[in-house]
């Protein structure tokens, strides 16, 4: 063919391998190459089963052989987990070692051996395959720039994964130090199909920015789970399916169920092995379970020695399993992007396309997840946003810079500003962040004699360590992954993974629970060991889990809105879904695309405010936090509220009649700062952020507090620190990540600058049939912390009276 | 501020939420474990917590003092965190003391954080008897009632699912231990064995302190 003529892959080393296996360059493969060739920074988007990986080292491979016997680190390769290194290593292997390329390679992440460490500052590899994480304790070593200055190459891999959070901006500063130390550095971005490739070349680029993309002509096949059953109004365990899921897995060799939670995950588990009539090989995968049980999945799903894997986003990415067949998402998809690739996970071959059942757990979600499969159809995908990058991780770059050797902070500014994420990162911030790492940047200057970090006399820019012992304390503390306080669980002797401590603090001796797909008895907390044994009983709490929740993308909540208005296509949805959605217009209304229903009806005794705005949990859990103030001032007497991602209901004792005066851009801006004051969104963040720049120590190994301990100590600095300098750095850098994260500040303010003038307001005589989901929620207290301290002991206090005045009388 | 009344040793007692405990009879003012100068002894390490734990703690005590003008001040113990914290008491500071100890007598028993140090105006003792009570930072065998301090009692109260932690003032019938007046004081589980060795595990009474209130369980 004549592309083959010019193809100048057709030279490469790689070539006669490729030939071996009977395979042929990719054009994106070629593109990439010539990019690269002629010295561009370039980002390749490209799925699953288009040869990715070999994408990223194509360059650095010929360019290894062309420079024959090249001594020294020579190419880094970023991967955002331990797990997926090792792969690479893997498949690194196969071709080097048999075209017998004199090419040297490692890899280097937290689970290295010390001893392994230390051989490689001696002799480093050509190749490094490594994490965020040990990338930047490599930057932070003295003789770092001698290892890394004649770097040529850095591939950044599944570079979607880490555009949006911490570990993006930590990176970022990283790769800016990597270009200081070596100039010439060229850097490969490696990602999945995304919707906004500009920003991720923004992100990433600097030299001569190049794309590559490669499409996908094969679209998934992806439907939903057809159930004879009801589809629950609300609810996320999916128990109503769980015989077709069951018939379903027996369809195919191998299956993995997605779903969102670690809770999900155990019960569907547990579910699915109740009804295991024909011993089918079921396993569960989440992140809290012990690694060895982990790792010991993993294989057996390569090996082909299970029919079934329930899993969360453990195993989202990885290795490639052959047999896989079919996936099965349970429960909303929450995003087009994460489904996309949940689903590719069944894909081996380009030219056949993945297969997935979607099931639904309840109403909304079978929206959802209807929405979802038109938008993969057009190729609609998310977006994925990026963030200004946040203070605490540059003040831990402070450190780890210091710990590399003295600096000179103007150098220093220079170089973070790069990094996109800190573009706009102002020089008194960063020197706010100097003096934090320096002694707590405090304005009460009372530290003076115990600095971490110092100016010298004869050069005020120059800052140095006072003392190399810092330099473990900032190791200890590397990385923007703040986990929750977790406890082990043991089984006899047997380890079975991690559990939140705050769980366990509301078990007693006897209560069961399910975890590692068992149900087990609580029989003793020592020494930070939670004691379990079987439990004979089959009733149990589940695990709940805060991490579970997914925020759900504005592409696909646009998508449900405009779904849920196309009444011409109900009659293709099952009997139940239609009547539902026919009931609600008969009685309250369908709101189109871009108008936000209200309703508003009586309900025993109580007044009650449905507003349905489709932006998600985290922009409703705000919303409604901020529409009790609202509903306070206009003295309705608001009673609570509960959040969902389409909707949100308040309740209250008065009628809400000016709720278009409430609802408005106003709102946000007035009640805002009150509101994060008082709840313990910012106290929670600033934990991480004072972890993160090196304020307070992580747990540490061996010299462990309790996570209660470490959070009580965050939460009395907090205190102290909001009282006497409400201004300091760290302070506004927890507000930040609070709007930034927890409370979706950017979405609510765009829905809230145009509502008012598209609210639809529906007076009902009751409840109408959309808001039956949402009002089933309503199951918990909604007080700020505070509060429910307080609401808490003052309970008790008048049970134990009642009690004492029973006794007294009896 | 309201107070939780307690009675211990024959006597009657007022727990503020402030964790002061007023001995009304005596117009005497109790605190314990107020490890002044926390934050600069921990800078020493280079965990540099707010510098302003100092300010408040002793704010935190003139309210009181204004509020009493007790005939005595016993501080059962840590007054100091360590022999750094003194560099945390500015002049200032020194003059507010010696103002309030000319109607205040400040009894200060020592504890294991600050039995080697000296501030000036201060009387220092290991223990100090009123009547049938023993003030002391730990307790020791004795026949006496015994109020002291060290060990920082807090409480897990679970009810209704919902697990907190809080500060509390606890007692059995002959020993009665404060909690830390302090403000970056972390505290010790009521159930941990360092406090079950010493008060058991039966007939507490666990007042645990809350925000404007002080409760009784």
């Amino acid at each position: 063919m004549n592309i083959n003529k010019s193809n100048p892959l057709l030279l490469h080393p790689l070539n006669k391998w490729m030939k071996k296996k009977k395979w042929s360059w990719f054009p994106h493969q070629i593109e990439t190459f010539q990019h690269v060739q002629s010295g561009s920074d370039v980002v390749v988007f490209a799925p699953t089963g288009a040869g990715k990986t070999l994408t990223g080292f194509i360059n650095p491979i010929d360019n290894l052989i062309k420079l024959k016997n090249f001594k020294g680190l020579h190419t880094l390769y970023i991967s955002p987990l331990k797990s997926l290194a090792n792969d690479i290593v893997r498949n690194l292997e196969k071709p080097i070692k048999e075209l017998d390329l004199n090419i040297s390679f490692q890899v280097r992440t937290g689970d290295t051996t010390p001893y392994k460490k230390q051989k490689q500052k001696q002799k480093p590899p050509n190749i490094l395959i490594t994490t965020p994480e040990s990338l930047a304790l490599l930057n932070s070593y003295e003789n770092a720039k001698e290892f890394l200055q004649n770097l040529k190459y850095i591939i950044i891999d599944e570079i979607h994964t880490f555009l949006d959070n911490k570990r993006a901006d930590l990176l970022s500063l990283n790769i800016e130090r990597l270009q200081t130390y070596s100039p010439n550095l060229q850097r490969i971005g490696l990602s999945a199909t995304l919707k906004n490739k500009q920003d991720a070349k923004k992100w990433l680029c600097r030299k001569k920015p190049k794309i590559v993309s490669y499409q996908n002509s094969v679209l998934p096949k992806i439907k939903i789970l057809e159930s004879k059953e009801r589809i629950p109004w609300s609810g996320h365990m999916a128990t109503y399916s769980i015989n077709e899921i069951y018939k379903e897995i027996m369809k195919s060799k191998l299956t993995i169920i997605f779903v969102n939670t670690r809770a999900q995950a155990e019960y569907m588990f547990k579910n699915l092995w109740l009804i295991n009539k024909k011993k089918l090989k079921i396993a569960v995968h989440h992140g809290s379970l012990e690694k060895n049980l982990r790792l010991k999945v993993e294989n057996n799903l390569s090996k082909g020695l299970v029919d079934c894997v329930v899993a969360t986003s453990s195993l989202e990415l990885g290795l490639d399993y052959g047999d896989l067949e079919k996936i099965i998402q349970v429960g909303a998809p929450k995003g087009i992007n994460r489904l996309l690739q949940r689903v590719g996970r069944s894909n081996h071959n380009l030219n056949t396309p993945s297969k997935a059942i979607l099931v639904p757990t309840n109403r909304f979600e079978f929206i959802e997840a209807k929405a979802a499969i038109e938008e993969i159809k057009k190729n609609n995908l998310d977006k994925i946003d990026l963030k200004k990058g946040s203070f605490d991780v540059v003040a831990q770059h402070i450190f780890a810079t210091a710990c590399a050797g003295q600096f000179d902070i103007n150098d220093l500014y220079k170089e973070i500003i790069k990094a996109y994420p800190y573009k706009k990162l102002k020089l008194n911030e960063f020197k706010q962040l100097i003096n934090l790492i320096q002694d707590g940047g405090y304005v009460l200057k009372n530290y003076d004699q115990f600095k971490r970090i110092f100016q010298l006399r004869e050069n005020k820019n120059i800052y140095k360590l006072v003392n190399r012992r810092e330099t473990r304390k900032y190791r200890m503390n590397v990385g923007t992954i703040i986990e929750n306080p977790m406890l082990k669980i043991k089984l006899g002797t047997k380890t079975l993974g991690n559990i939140e401590e705050v769980f366990i603090q509301n078990l007693s001796q006897g209560d069961s629970f399910i975890f590692a797909g068992q149900v087990l008895e609580f029989q003793s907390m020592k020494n930070n060991l939670v004691q379990v044994k079987r439990s004979k009983s089959l009733i149990s709490k589940i695990p709940s889990y805060s991490g579970g929740r997914m925020p759900l993308s504005t592409n696909l909540a646009n998508s449900v809105r405009a779904l849920l208005a196309k009444s011409n296509m109900w009659d293709l949805y099952p009997e139940q879904i239609t009547e539902w959605l026919k009931r609600q217009k008969n009685i309250s209304k369908i709101p189109k695309k871009d108008e936000y229903l209200v309703e508003q009806f009586p309900r025993k005794k109580n007044f009650y405010t449905v507003i349905y705005t489709f932006a998600g949990w985290h922009a409703n859990q705000t919303l409604g936090f901020l529409l009790l103030r609202g509903f306070k001032e206009f003295n309705y007497k608001p009673l609570g509220f509960v959040a969902s991602d389409y909707a949100i209901v308040l309740w209250s004792i008065k009628e809400v009649k000016e709720i278009k005066t409430i609802l408005n851009l106003g709102l946000l801006d007035k009640h805002l700062d009150n509101y994060l004051e008082e709840t313990s969104i910012v106290k929670r963040l600033f934990r991480d952020n004072a972890i993160i720049s090196c304020l307070i120590e992580r747990r540490l190994p061996g010299m462990e507090k309790t996570g209660k301990q470490v959070l009580f100590s965050s939460d009395l600095i907090y205190t102290v620190l909001k009282k006497n300098e409400p201004d300091h750095i760290l302070l506004k850098s927890s507000y930040e990540d609070a709007k930034k994260n927890m409370i979706d500040y950017d979405r609510l303010r765009e829905i809230l600058k145009k509502i008012d003038k598209k609210i639809i307001l529906k007076k009902l005589t009751s409840i109408s049939p959309l808001a039956v989901p949402i009002i089933l929620e309503i199951n918990r207290e909604n007080l700020s912390k505070k509060e429910t301290d307080e609401y808490i002991l003052e309970d008790l206090e008048n049970e134990i009276l009642k009690e004492a005045n029973v006794l007294s009388i009896n | 501020m309201y107070y939780q009344l307690i009675n211990f040793g024959n006597e009657e007692f007022h727990a503020y939420p402030d964790k002061s405990l007023y001995w009304k009879r005596l117009n005497t003012l109790i605190v314990s474990d107020l490890h002044i100068g926390k934050s600069i002894s921990y800078a020493k390490n280079k965990q540099f917590l707010p510098p302003y734990d100092t300010k408040e703690i002793l704010n935190k005590i003139f309210v009181s003092l204004d509020k009493f003008k007790p005939s005595n001040l016993i501080i059962v113990g840590d007054l100091l965190h360590d022999v750094l914290s003194t560099l945390s008491l500015k002049d200032q500071d020194h003059k507010n003391l010696s103002q309030y100890m000319k109607n205040t007598d400040f009894i200060w028993i020592k504890g294991n954080h600050d039995k080697n140090i000296q501030i000036e105006g201060f009387k220092n003792f290991t223990n100090y008897k009123i009547d049938k009570l023993l003030f002391t930072h730990i307790p020791i065998e004795t026949s006496l009632f015994q109020i002291c301090g060290h060990y920082h009692p807090k409480v897990k109260i679970s009810h209704r699912g919902k697990t907190i932690f809080k500060t509390c003032f606890i007692h059995n019938e002959k020993i009665f231990i404060l909690p830390s007046f302090g403000i970056l004081t972390g505290g010790l589980d009521i159930h941990s064995k360092q406090i079950s060795d010493v008060l058991g595990k039966n007939n507490l009474n666990i007042y645990p302190v809350g925000q404007d209130k002080v409760y009784k369980l």
